[in-house]
């Protein structure tokens, strides 16, 4: 009995024991143990900050330069009315990919639900569709005369709403992003051991008791990075609001890109002020987090519990293949549907499909090879600033974390044109233009910030007394990254780069800018299918890319943490 | 430093462009999509042996790009689906005046007045309509009548779409903003609904999720194409000489930093060729510029006004307006 309290409790007694005996235990949370960041940890860090705050420095230096008073264009009423719908958009996502993901996440890693190994490979691949094929594909099979209207029509319901606004933006961009929530859960959860929810399970709390007192706390920190990076995307998104008719401030952005910088400038700086202030309440709140018991040891017991769904098996079921129906099967269907109508009406005499394996192949294996070097650049990129933050407790650390993440909410048609103002702007660095190393470094820039706060999850699961082992037997810094760290962050760290992975595989606007002249990527083939509204061509390049981040995604992040058991 | 590396390398371009007359390649920035324009400029590769570069994109963003590269641009030619954005990049001065044979080819107003872009395929705009649900018989001479009380919540509006601001900067401009702003806001008042883009108003018309569009007429030819008479959408031309009806023009433009002018104006011309032209008409559905080239038959009569033929001053100033009009109204928020 008195054991049992205590579990109930531990908490707690993880904030006692920052003060009383944290050298032993090793809890993260203490400043005792805190070393001074080395220099070249510090150095890189700075490189990085003024790297990724040159796509920011390009919105300034616009604003600045332009005729406009930005201060009259703020507070104009074409500014608050989109700023607010904008917010207002962002919180919903947020909060609701926040249940979703986790919710999916605990399911696949933590109970018996069948198919398990199915649903851990789909689950993610809703993040692939480009927002704007996505959206288009879910609009079209819903409304009358489409085909998942159609189906649905067979069992009796007659689905009438027409989807647009905040409504459908809020829909769809949940179902496209939660997979920003789920896969960094879902690292987490892989990572922890399974003993403190044993524990309590012996002792008598039922599954609900354990998930809210003994896994929530844990994974906290990795629900608030997932949610922000939602949050963020949200912001930043076109192709959705676009479709669904919602003004935000993207949308206005966009709008008035050619004919009024002033103000697109000035909108896409607001943004920006915008996410600095989401990611410092971020930081403040996982900081909470992790003083409420995250960093706790990872190791030692790794065979996870898994909870037995029993009676709760169908729910459960239910749930994860709605979600999994809605958002990856629907927009499938759809295509699936388009692309077959396009199939037939070539076989009846009708016009032809226009696309060749020439339009397939390369594009396919363009896509495959930049996204996966740019997910390895970003990752390697992001990892002394997720060391400075969460191992040296840096004030530095925070301000280029601020910096990285926040850049995430600026579209990506801005970063596109801030890297070629810079490499204008840089004369040793002309020859550059147009060139591959722009093209990754511009994805890098723009997506850096979905490895880095999963990278910095990752760094804390780490020990500090596995390190300080290794360096008491002599292992040199290296050595001990090698052999203690990166083993036990890879889970993380793949979460991380399988984001960064999959929105390089959609990117557009850098991809169309920014590539080498002539580089085709399958969203470049894509977009240049659907401008011309060849949906039957568009949708089967779609599905070329669906299963192709299916491949990658079991290859690169399943297998990675599943090869911890 | 830099300069000096700039120089060698432009030496090195300049002395390889002098050495056999045409140039091995141009650049351009097309913002017409590979699937319509790539025939048309494959056929140039293969009738001169010049090599095109070309990067496809939205003819706003690649304006955007060019205005960043400046005069180190490697563009030689730019595309454009509309007026509007030759327009900024001539404003900003980056247009080079293309050679007067070109420009004959066209009419007049299928020009700028200072010769510095060519438009070389048109669009109408025109009023698509769900053939079940609308009698031909009842379709409207005028753009006006739409605001009656019978298209009451029934027509769609493309209220964020460049063409339709295109379209809608010179009805402004023909009839004054009092006459416009009234036009718009009678629409909102009538119920009409705002769609982002003219391909989901014609798909939305097929499928009756709305009875009216104003849009682009080549998106319901292509869907007609594709789906045959499953495709339940008409287009409808406005009496002639209405404001409804207008062309909106695709714009070819010789890049001023281009030291390989000779040859981008023979794309130009290539783009303008009789045999070009019929292609663009027959395969592609959109109305042929160069004079003395019929539109394919399958088209209704072409309108007459162009977005280019009035001389605007101040473009960018206009399409701040127009863009101020359509926010004031509300059209985007239906």
């Amino acid at each position: 009995m008195a054991d049992r309290r205590r579990i109930r409790l531990w908490p707690h007694r993880v904030m006692t024991a920052n003060a009383t005996d944290a050298p032993r235990t090793g809890v993260v949370g203490h400043r005792a143990g805190v070393r001074r960041p080395p220099r070249t940890l510090t150095a890189a860090a700075v490189v990085t900050a003024a790297l990724f705050a040159l796509p920011g420095g390009y919105v300034v230096w616009r604003v600045m330069g332009g005729s406009a008073s930005p201060l009259a264009l703020l507070a104009s009423r074409g500014t608050l009315e989109p700023l607010w719908r904008t917010i207002q958009l962002a919180a919903l996502v947020s909060a609701s990919t926040a249940v979703l993901g986790t919710g999916l996440a605990w399911l696949t890693t933590r109970t018996d639900i069948p198919m398990r190994r199915l649903w851990r490979i789909v689950v993610p691949l809703p993040l692939v569709y480009p927002s704007f094929v996505g959206a288009a594909a879910f609009i079209s099979g819903l409304a009358p005369g489409g085909i998942v209207h159609d189906l649905i029509g067979y069992l009796g319901v007659d689905l009438t709403t027409r989807l647009h606004g905040l409504t459908g933006s809020w829909l769809v961009l949940t179902l496209f992003t939660y997979p920003y929530v789920y896969l960094p859960v879902a690292a987490r959860l892989t990572a922890l051991p399974g003993a403190f929810e044993e524990n309590a399970r012996l002792l008598g709390d039922g599954p609900r008791r354990v998930f809210a007192r003994v896994v929530l706390p844990q994974i906290w920190s990795s629900i608030a990075a997932g949610s922000l990076l939602v949050f963020l995307y949200t912001v930043s998104d076109f192709g959705a609001v676009h479709l669904m008719r919602f003004e935000t401030l993207t949308q206005t952005i966009f709008r008035t890109r050619l004919f009024d910088r002033d103000r697109s400038f000035t909108m896409a700086l607001l943004l920006l002020v915008l996410a600095l202030l989401v990611v410092a309440a971020e930081r403040t709140v996982s900081r909470s987090g992790r003083r409420r018991g995250a960093g706790l040891d990872t190791v030692g017991d790794r065979r996870s519990l898994t909870v037995p769904l029993g009676r709760w098996t169908t729910p459960a079921l239910a749930a994860t293949s709605s979600v999994v129906g809605l958002a990856l099967v629907a927009p499938a269907v759809s295509l699936a549907d388009w692309g077959l109508f396009g199939f037939l009406r070539a076989r009846q005499g009708g016009m032809p499909l226009r696309l060749d394996w020439h339009d397939v192949l390369g594009p396919t294996w363009n896509t495959v090879w930049i996204s996966v070097l740019t997910a390895l650049v970003a990752t390697v990129v992001v990892l002394p600033v997720a060391y400075l933050v969460t191992r040296h407790r840096s004030r530095l650390g925070e301000v280029v974390n601020a910096v990285v993440v926040a850049g995430f909410a600026i579209p990506g048609l801005v970063v596109a044109l801030s890297m070629i103002f810079w490499t204008m702007h840089a004369s040793p660095f002309e020859f550059l233009i147009g060139s591959m190393p722009v093209l990754v470094f511009a994805y890098v820039v723009h997506f850096g910030a979905q490895a880095m706060r999963t990278a910095q999850v990752a760094v804390g699961t780490v020990p500090r007394r596995m390190d300080d082992a290794a360096r008491l037997l002599g292992a040199g810094r290296l050595r001990r990254l090698a052999t203690v760290d990166l083993p036990l962050m890879a889970p993380g760290l793949a979460a991380g780069a399988g984001l960064v992975m999959l929105s390089t595989m959609k990117e557009l606007p850098a991809t169309l800018l920014a590539s080498p002249i002539g580089f085709r990527t399958l969203s470049t083939q894509i977009w240049n299918t659907y401008e011309a509204l060849f949906l039957p061509e568009m949708a089967i390049l779609a599905m070329v890319l669906l299963c192709i981040s299916a491949v990658l995604t079991w290859l690169l992040v399943v297998r990675q943490s599943e090869h911890l058991r | 430093m830099a300069t000096t590396i700039l120089l060698v390398l432009g030496l090195s371009a300049s002395t390889t462009a002098c050495g056999g007359g045409d140039p091995e390649s141009l650049t351009v920035y097309s913002g017409r999509s590979e699937k319509l324009i790539g025939p048309i400029l494959e056929a140039f590769t293969a009738d001169t042996g010049i090599v095109l570069d070309v990067r496809y994109g939205s003819s706003n963003d690649l304006a955007l790009l060019l205005a960043e590269e400046g005069d180190k641009s490697p563009a030689d030619v730019f595309l454009s689906r509309s007026p509007g954005p030759a327009g900024f990049l001539d404003d900003l001065g980056m247009l080079a005046g293309i050679d007067d044979d070109i420009l004959d080819r066209v009419a007049d107003g299928d020009h700028s007045p200072d010769g510095t872009w060519v438009g070389f395929a048109g669009r109408g705009r025109v009023l698509v309509y769900n053939i079940d649900e609308v009698d031909a018989a009842d379709l409207p001479d005028s753009v006006f009548d739409l605001t009656g009380p019978e298209y009451q919540g029934r027509v769609a509006v493309p209220g964020s779409n460049s063409s339709f601001q295109d379209w809608f900067t010179l009805f402004r401009l023909r009839n004054g903003d009092d006459v416009a702003i009234a036009w718009l806001d009678d629409m909102v008042a009538n119920g009409s609904r705002f769609y982002p883009k003219n391909g989901a108003i014609v798909e939305a018309v097929g499928r009756n999720e709305i009875q009216f569009g104003l849009v682009n007429h080549y998106y319901n030819f292509q869907k007609v194409a594709a789906n045959g008479d499953a495709q339940r959408s008409a287009n409808h031309g406005f009496a002639h000489g209405d404001d409804g009806g207008l062309m909106i023009i695709a714009t070819a433009a010789v890049i001023d930093s281009s030291e390989e002018k000779d040859a981008a104006n023979k794309l130009l011309a290539h783009l303008l060729s009789d045999e070009q032209q019929t292609y663009l008409t027959d395969k592609v559905y959109e109305y042929p510029l160069a004079l003395g080239v019929e539109s394919a038959d399958v088209l209704p009569p072409a309108p007459t006004d162009r977005v280019g033929a009035v001389d605007i001053d101040d473009l960018a100033a206009e399409f701040r307006r127009t863009m101020e009009i359509i926010e004031a109204s509300g059209v985007l928020d239906q």
